[in-house]
């Protein structure tokens, strides 16, 4: 049991761990993830049964990837918590103990006075202990690397919570209608443009969100990046789309509706004369003959956009070309074809605010461990008449400038060294 | 403006071949010219930088031309600021080939100037680049540094002492480099969730950062905790920049994923 122990908090343990989470990262890279299993078999016709029964293609989601996961939190749980017993142990009594290190650089007289200069200059609090002179700074870096771990692991679970708690609902609405989520909160979209006045791309909308209690947010604008956050909802613009619209007037009694078409569907008063919406293109071009090509593919707002449908008339079915703001008479019906109207594509997250902060709060303590981890370092260095030593945690980089900086006061330091 | 680049690029490529020749034949006076000219180069590149932001109308780090263009200037401001604090010009001679080798791959791109996509428009896109850059060139430099540490050893034309300086700021590159790209990884997802609405999507890009981050954290307790130095970590830099290499490029040329901006 000590054995297992130890190993699950031995750091050559957590190191095996990082480089398996890093091959399986490889694996998930270069075997798209999530496809259908029948474009497996397709694109990997010898070893498709192998990726299914390895699971190579959910990776991510895998029994063995969640399971070093969690051992990676197990052994960083451990690790940190032997560290900071270790780190708060080690720092009582460290500067005795520097006090009593040997020399290891010997410098003259003159070199000795600099050297108690430049260590005042940095700011090092100094201790007498008789004739040795102990330097310190940075007494709090020696727990950069236990604020690092610690921010690691809660990285890791607040991410899993913040990951895999909200419900998440992607929904269109039309401009002027409402999504209604299932505990009775209204999501109302007021107006959508896909490019701004410039021509510039932009996907933006105006919306407001009314909860159950009738608490009703303010009028909200919401872009690509600006989400959009009310009680327990966080709305995003996800994606875009463009619809046909049509009116119907009936001409005798001047009654009008209007219809916002998606998809192929048919408009008629007696189901038998109408007519048959088809498609919306983005553009077209017509040729001298008067044949039409459609362009169906294009970055923002329609830029020449074109009906297609047919007239059901007498039982045949003619199919016909419209531009907005073209009409056509039909069966004591008038069609007028509209601009296209542009839709957003919401996504609406029910989140924890509290996970995402948390998280947030992990990623910060995480840069701020990292920085004292590496760019404030404990500084321990004894002094007497003859010489110096460095001591504490991390002696490297202090030993390294203190021996540039006075290599030309250094006295036989070779020989009393060695 | 694609003037200026190709004549930044044409000065870097002087300066390496005046360094390259002061190393073979061990002028002195060639070695300073050469990085006389490359601080040359350096102003020039940074002239197209400022002129390519203000015709753009933002940071010039939004496509592979771009970044790599950046990334270079990195890897030669890395360079100018280590010079001086190593007081020495050991570095020279493989970060001067490194920043021209990022340079190429940066010529080898579409250059033209496109408006920023929505999803770019963002408080975190300076951060998380401009991270990137920095974190990217000091991982370029650390093996810079590891390659120099190999061929001194191998040649045995350095001291002891020369030798643990270069493993030191090797390993001070490196964490610096992890620090930014952990910033990186953390801004990054930050934006994500703005953006895409989930910190993490498991996109190759992601993927392939976080894998260059546990390399690096890697590299790092070998060093810290287990205490190795040397010729094995100078090896281990070495191998990790091509890993850092195809993190940069290679995810973007073979792989498609929601980083896929051109």
């Amino acid at each position: 049991m000590k054995k297992l122990f130890r190993t699950l908090r031995s750091m050559r343990f957590g190191i095996l761990l990082l480089v398996l989470i890093a091959l399986c990262s490889v694996v998930g890279t270069v075997i798209p993830q999530g496809r259908e299993i029948r474009w497996y078999a397709q694109n990997y016709p010898s070893f498709h049964g192998t990726i299914l029964l390895l699971r190579l293609h959910r990776v991510f989601e895998s029994w063995y990837f969640i399971t070093l996961l969690v051992l990676l939190c197990l052994n960083l749980s451990l690790c940190s918590l032997i560290r900071i017993r270790n780190v708060v142990r080690a720092a009582h009594g460290e500067t005795e103990r520097a006090a009593g290190l040997p020399d290891t650089v010997f410098l003259n007289p003159e070199g000795m006075e600099k050297l108690r200069g430049y260590l005042e200059e940095k700011r090092c609090r100094s201790e007498k202990l008789g004739e040795i002179t102990v330097y310190r700074r940075h007494g709090f870096g020696r727990y950069g690397s236990f604020i690092t771990h610690l921010s690691i692991l809660l990285t890791v679970v607040f991410g899993a919570l913040a990951l895999y708690t909200p419900v998440v609902t992607d929904q269109n609405c039309m401009p002027g209608e409402s999504i209604f989520m299932s505990d009775g909160t209204e999501i109302h979209v007021q107006d959508f443009h896909i490019t701004d006045e410039t021509g510039r791309l932009d996907y933006q909308s105006h919306i407001q969100v009314t909860l159950p209690n009738g608490r009703r947010s303010e009028i909200a604008e919401l872009r690509v990046n600006h989400p959009f956050s009310f009680g327990p909802y966080k709305v995003f613009q996800q994606s875009f789309g463009t619809a046909g619209s049509v009116t119907v007037t009936n001409i005798a009694t001047g009654g009008k509706d209007d219809f916002v078409l998606t998809e192929q569907s048919a408009l008629s008063a007696d189901g038998i004369t109408g007519i048959v919406y088809e498609m919306l293109y983005p553009d077209y071009i017509r040729d001298p003959s008067g044949n039409v090509t459609f362009i169906t593919v294009t970055e923002g707002s329609y830029p020449n956009p074109i009906y297609q449908f047919e007239v059901i008339s007498d039982g045949t079915f003619t199919p016909t070309l419209a531009e907005p703001g073209d009409e056509l008479e039909l069966a004591g019906l008038r069609f007028r074809f509209n601009t296209p109207v542009e839709f957003p594509g919401l996504r609406i997250k029910q989140v924890s605010q509290l996970f995402n902060a948390l998280l947030i709060a992990s990623f910060t303590l995480m840069i701020a461990g990292l920085y004292i981890t590496f760019f404030y370092e404990p500084v321990l260095v004894k002094t007497d008449a003859k010489g110096y030593a460095v001591g504490g945690p991390k002696p490297e980089h202090m030993r390294i400038e203190l021996g540039e900086a006075f290599r030309d006061y250094e006295q036989n330091a070779e020989e009393e060294t060695t | 403006m694609k003037a200026l680049f190709f004549a930044a690029f044409a000065i870097y490529g002087a300066a390496v071949i005046l360094e390259f020749t002061g190393t073979a034949f061990k002028k002195d006076r060639l070695l300073k010219a050469a990085w006389y000219v490359f601080l040359a180069a350096f102003a020039v590149h940074l002239v197209f930088i400022v002129a390519r932001g203000i015709a753009a109308k933002r940071l010039p780090l939004s496509n592979q031309f771009e970044f790599a263009n950046t990334f270079a200037w990195g890897v030669a401001l890395m360079l100018i600021v280590m010079r001086p604090r190593l007081r020495t010009d050991w570095l020279s001679v493989v970060a001067m080939p490194a920043t021209l080798l990022v340079m190429t791959y940066a010529a080898l791109q579409p250059m033209e100037i496109k408006d920023l996509m929505p999803a770019l428009r963002s408080a975190w896109f300076g951060v998380h680049i401009g991270s990137a850059v920095l974190s990217y060139a000091a991982f370029v430099i650390a093996g810079c540094i590891g390659l120099r540490y190999l061929l001194s050893v191998k040649k045995g034309s350095a001291d002891e002492r020369a030798l643990a300086q270069m493993d030191y700021i090797s390993y001070r590159m490196v964490a610096f480099g992890f620090l930014f790209l952990t910033v990186v990884i953390l801004s990054g997802a930050i934006w994500a969730e703005q953006a895409w609405s989930a910190f993490w999507t498991w996109d190759p890009k992601e993927v392939w950062a976080l894998i260059t981050w546990i390399i690096y954290a890697v590299y790092l307790h070998l060093r810290l905790r287990m205490k190795r130095k040397g010729k094995v970590m100078a090896w281990f830099l070495v191998i990790a920049v091509p890993i850092v290499f195809f993190t940069f490029a290679g995810v973007n040329t073979l792989m498609h994923g929601m980083h896929t901006y051109g």
